[in-house]
């Protein structure tokens, strides 16, 4: 049952919680930034090692720990109230996860167990400028055969982690047919570059393949991708419905305690309802992350975790506007927090897909197509 | 979801019974402005025909104490019961205050009297129950209610007007709040009680709203006489009896589940759409989807509070959380109809009839039950924990003494 929190979750919760306020500050993570580091590779080792938040949802016998969707949500909330920069959303859910859905064995059997551990740093490259869609249906990379090898041709953008990953997971297309290659770093012809996003807590790049070696999986890349589509959706929501309580919590905290004309400012209904309003909003977030994480790998999976992720990254990005705003003009200064969930809202609202191809998502499902 | 095979068996009984005595959720005249609630006495015979049913059926007050002719299940069943009959039309209108709210008030404060005299006939569908707390000068503030109730040798007189009351019209009883101690403090000077809706002095009149139907009255007390034995709890205590009621009215609506024919709900709405022009351009299409998003949120949101409370978990101020979504899901859908609907509603186009009350009646249902503003006081102030508004301080407050932020 994922719409109560298990004990092991609330521990889960509280353990990320207070692992982030000791280690992983938004104080620290303005240094990291202001160095131009994508992330801290102590935090990742924690996470990654001590915490196995890299293996959480990956097979046991892939050396994961074989946990749900609901498991992953309580992790990545708590990441995603404290804009803890790392590649796990990247490496540890979209590479993993399209692995997962792969009918390729071998590559699962060679990668899952050192992308659990964090040891292999992985990037998803789907999507190019030219297409609508976070997944192309018909990417315009092109993969050539070459001998017994195979050489990719294209550009892929918006490639989270591209330029920290080991290796990247690239569609292309091959005689007509979606497929999915890896590519190592350093590979000759490849070149990945760091773009400059309006979010620095998210490291994001652009990859030119220029006839570079690869290596196809083999099975369906179609359902794969369509598989992995849904828990990149999930994932993202789980992510933003953290940061969306953290944006609430704060404001609610300083509501409390500024004062203005006799009292403090939050015992105004101009400035309490709004707050109701983000709590509310934020509780139906919650639900439908709930709802959708005991969807998982049922009918109903592509609708409830298009369906949360609609609603989480339009309402986030309202509420750090919002939050801003109930800060005054302190909420506006560089030094406050603000901007950082600002920023980080509105590239949530758009990275792994935007608003229409989400919608587009659960009309398909509902069948109104 | 996991269902236990008792919970099954329960399951099937429930259904086996609704199918042989009620219509299907959706039938034709399901949606109609037809089946609305009116001052007719037609609606009234179907539901205490359909509720003596329910009680031969024994399933009358699922978890009500069966010493009184309840069943004495917990909210399992009563869940497992509202989860199938969402699936039908079922006429409890008429009884749904005595059902939901003055029932299961009387079986935490009553006497055993009062239990033993009003909760059988009440079950048997005998005896139809109002509730009077609002006033036309007491709506979100219901403390400050004016109706005084005067103690007399053997009893009360009560003299006022209450607002509001649905089913007032085909009442037996009802439960009052009346002033009995004008000189205490605003919440201390209140009592609940049980008046005889057909005694003298009590007259009701149909309250006509936007929509152009009566769904509710107005009820003018004129010197009515009380017995002393109608008091509800304890004298100038009315106040914590009012919070129990409005408590049991929360878990009503919490664990109602919504029937399927919202004329402004997804399925309504892309029903319409189907009928005029299909498949829906994007933008319509993705307005469609949207609703979905929304509607199904606010059901998840109950869902999950509705979990937690059965785990042990308090839902608190958070059903006002769930009062304040599904006002605000009901407004958005009332424009999004006009968005997609707009000219065929103002114009009355065959089939939209409902969908045109239902934009109508939208800021009704959002603010019966308390205003969405009331609402949102209660969530910041209950669950977010920000102060009360005390009011600009006054102009002549030294500046010394105003609070400042340092």
């Amino acid at each position: 049952m994922s719409l109560v929190r298990t004990e092991e979750q609330r521990s889960l919760a509280e353990i990320v919680r207070s692992f982030v306020a000791k280690r992983s500050p938004l104080s620290a993570i303005r240094v990291m930034i202001t160095e131009g580091r994508a992330y801290d590779q102590d935090v990742w080792r924690t996470l990654s090692g001590e915490l196995g938040l890299s293996g959480l949802i990956v097979p046991e016998h892939h050396g994961g720990t074989g946990g749900s969707w609901a498991d992953l949500a309580v992790a990545l909330a708590e990441l995603g109230a404290g804009l803890v920069p790392s590649p796990l959303l990247a490496s540890g859910v979209l590479v993993s996860g399209a692995l997962m859905a792969s009918d390729d064995e071998d590559v699962k059997a060679e990668l899952l167990p050192r992308l659990a551990d964090g040891s292999l740093l992985g990037a998803l490259a789907v999507s190019e400028a030219e297409s609508p869609r976070w997944i192309p249906d018909r990417p315009r990379t092109v993969a050539r055969n070459d001998g017994d090898g195979v050489r990719l041709s294209g550009r892929k953008n918006a490639v989270l982690n591209g330029c920290e990953a080991d290796v990247l997971l690239v569609q292309a297309v091959r005689e007509g047919r979606s497929e999915l290659h890896l590519v190592d770093r350093g590979t000759s012809g490849l070149s990945v570059t760091r773009t400059p996003a309006i979010d620095p807590t998210r490291s994001v790049a652009s990859v030119e393949l220029e006839d570079c070696l690869a290596r196809p999986l083999a099975g369906d890349a179609t359902a794969a991708l369509s598989q992995l589509a849904d828990l990149a959706d999930f994932a993202l929501a789980a992510e933003q419905v953290g940061a969306l309580r953290a944006c609430l919590e704060m404001t609610v905290q300083y509501a409390g305690s500024r004062f203005a004309f006799g009292q403090p400012i939050g015992a105004y209904q101009g400035v309490k309802h709004k707050l109701a309003d983000m709590y509310t909003q934020w509780s139906l977030c919650d639900a439908a992350l709930r709802v959708a994480a005991e969807a998982e790998g049922s009918a109903e999976q592509p609708t409830t975790a298009a369906a949360v992720r609609a609603l989480t990254s339009s309402t986030y990005a309202d509420a750090a506007q919002t939050a801003m705003l109930l800060h005054g003009g302190l909420g506006f200064t560089w030094e406050h927090d603000a901007h950082l969930y600002l920023k980080n809202a509105i590239a949530g609202n758009v990275l792994l897909g935007e608003p229409a191809e989400r919608l587009e998502r659960v009309a398909l499902g509902l069948g109104l197509a | 979801m996991t269902t236990s095979t008792s919970d099954a068996g329960f399951r099937t009984r429930v259904r086996t019974f609704l199918q042989d005595r009620a219509k299907p959720a959706g039938s034709p005249t399901g949606s109609s402005t037809e089946d609305l609630p009116r001052a007719d006495a037609s609606p009234l015979q179907e539901a205490k025909a359909f509720q003596r049913a329910v009680w031969d059926a024994g399933l009358a007050g699922i978890t009500w104490p069966r010493e009184y002719g309840g069943q004495g299940l917990s909210t399992d069943e009563l869940v497992a019961y509202n989860q199938v009959a969402a699936d039908f039309e079922l006429p409890t209108i008429p009884l749904s205050i005595g059902m939901g709210m003055v029932g299961p008030t009387l079986v935490e404060l009553g006497t055993d009297e009062q239990k033993a005299r009003y909760l059988p006939p009440l079950l048997r569908g005998d005896e139809v129950w109002c509730q009077m707390f609002s006033e036309p000068d007491a709506g979100s503030d219901v403390a400050a209610l004016r109706t005084r109730a005067l103690r007399t040798a053997d009893g009360w007189v009560v003299s006022g007007q209450k607002t509001w009351t649905s089913n007032a019209q085909w009442s037996d009883y009802g439960v009052v709040l009346a002033r009995t101690d004008p000189s205490a403090p605003k919440h201390r000077g209140i009592t609940m009680f049980v008046v005889d809706m057909h005694a003298p002095g009590v007259t009701v009149r149909p309250l006509v709203v936007a929509t152009g139907l009566a769904p509710f009255n107005e009820v003018f007390f004129d010197g009515v006489a009380l017995p002393a034995d109608a008091v509800v709890g304890e004298v100038d205590r009315g106040w914590q009896a009012a919070v129990a009621m409005l408590r049991h009215e929360r878990v009503s609506i919490g664990t109602r589940v919504q029937t399927r024919a919202n004329a402004l709900g997804f399925d309504s709405l892309t029903e319409l759409v189907r009928s005029r022009r299909w498949p829906p351009d994007p933008v319509t299409r993705r307005q469609l989807a949207d609703a979905h998003v929304r509607e199904a949120a606010v059901l998840a949101y109950g869902q999950v509070l509705q979990a937690e409370v059965k785990a042990g978990i308090e839902a608190g101020a958070r059903g006002s959380v769930a009062k304040l979504a599904g006002a605000e899901l009901r407004l958005w859908q009332a424009r999004l109809a006009q968005e997609l609907l707009g000219p065929d509603i103002a114009l009355g186009a065959p089939g939209t009839a409902a969908a045109a009350l239902g934009i109508i009646a939208a800021p009704g249902v959002a603010t019966a039950g308390g205003t969405n503003e009331i609402q949102r006081n209660i969530i910041a102030e209950r669950i977010l924990g920000l102060p009360k508004d005390g009011g600009i301080a006054a102009r002549d407050t030294p500046f010394d003494q105003i609070r400042t932020t340092r």
